[in-house]
């Protein structure tokens, strides 16, 4: 009797690894499993951190314009002046919103 | 130029204008000269005989007060109307970039002549009236412009 039952068990048992080896080389889950792999939260995905530079900390500086000597700079806005007295002007003799917003060659606005 | 084309003196017959013109001095400004500053008092206008007076203002550039040209006034223009309208205070300043000759009107002697002879001193300040009403829609337009491109830049 006990040797019928240590032959069932040992049965079983092998029946039991079978079916596991099985639903795992067939790609099924076990019901049981997928229940618990279904309510399971969601990963969040997290978004790997910048490498942090030591020597490097600061920001490159902005690109800026060539610094204009002083002179060539007073003789621009010069320019600029008289070229916009002369558009106003231009304006008054016939004033419509397309003389009054016509373009010059002044270096300042382009 | 002859008195009544000046543009002071425009509608005045040709004595009235050179009795105008009579009240006033003869001044030479070598070239560079200030002729008045920014703030100061006025109790003249300026009536240009021959060479060229530019009108600045300072602005701030790269840390440095710099003065920049803001309009400039040719021979029988006039200058300086701030000696004839209150509070009698320069708003911009004058130099005389080349060698110039103005003619220096006190407000004195020209009230006082109006007040003798009120056809004239009408037609004179009608003048006036224009010249300043000029340079505000002129300065009116080029200030419409620069907003025109501030906009522009904001909202390309």
């Amino acid at each position: 009797m006990v040797m019928f039952l240590m032959v069932l068990c040992l049965s079983m048992f092998g029946l039991a690894v079978t079916c596991l080896a099985f639903a795992a080389a067939t790609g099924g889950i076990p019901s049981g499993l997928q229940d618990r792999v279904e309510t399971q939260p969601e990963k969040r995905v997290v978004h790997a951190l910048p490498k942090a530079r030591f020597f490097v900390d600061r920001l490159p500086s902005p690109v800026m314009p060539p610094q204009v000597p002083l002179e060539v700079l007073l003789a621009q806005i010069e320019r600029h002046v008289r070229l916009e007295q002369a558009a106003a002007e231009s304006f008054l003799v016939s004033p419509t919103p397309q003389s009054l917003h016509s373009r010059t060659t002044s270096p300042l606005v382009h | 130029m002859a008195s009544a084309q000046l543009e002071l003196m425009s509608g005045l017959s040709p004595d009235e204008a050179d009795r105008v013109m009579a009240l006033g001095s003869r001044v030479t400004l070598p070239s560079g000269t200030v002729l008045f500053r920014l703030g100061a008092e006025a109790d003249s206008v300026f009536v240009i005989e021959f060479g060229r007076i530019t009108l600045t203002l300072p602005m701030q550039i790269g840390g440095r007060e710099e003065d920049v040209l803001v309009d400039e006034r040719l021979p029988g223009q006039i200058v300086g109307w701030s000696g004839l309208i209150p509070p009698h205070r320069f708003t911009l300043k004058a130099t005389a970039p080349l060698e110039t000759e103005v003619r220096a009107l006190s407000r004195a002697a020209l009230l006082s002549h109006f007040a003798a002879r009120p056809d004239v001193g009408f037609v004179v300040m009608r003048n006036l009236a224009a010249a300043i009403g000029r340079r505000l829609q002129v300065f009116q337009a080029m200030w419409l412009r620069e907003m025109q491109r501030m906009v522009e830049l904001r909202r390309p």
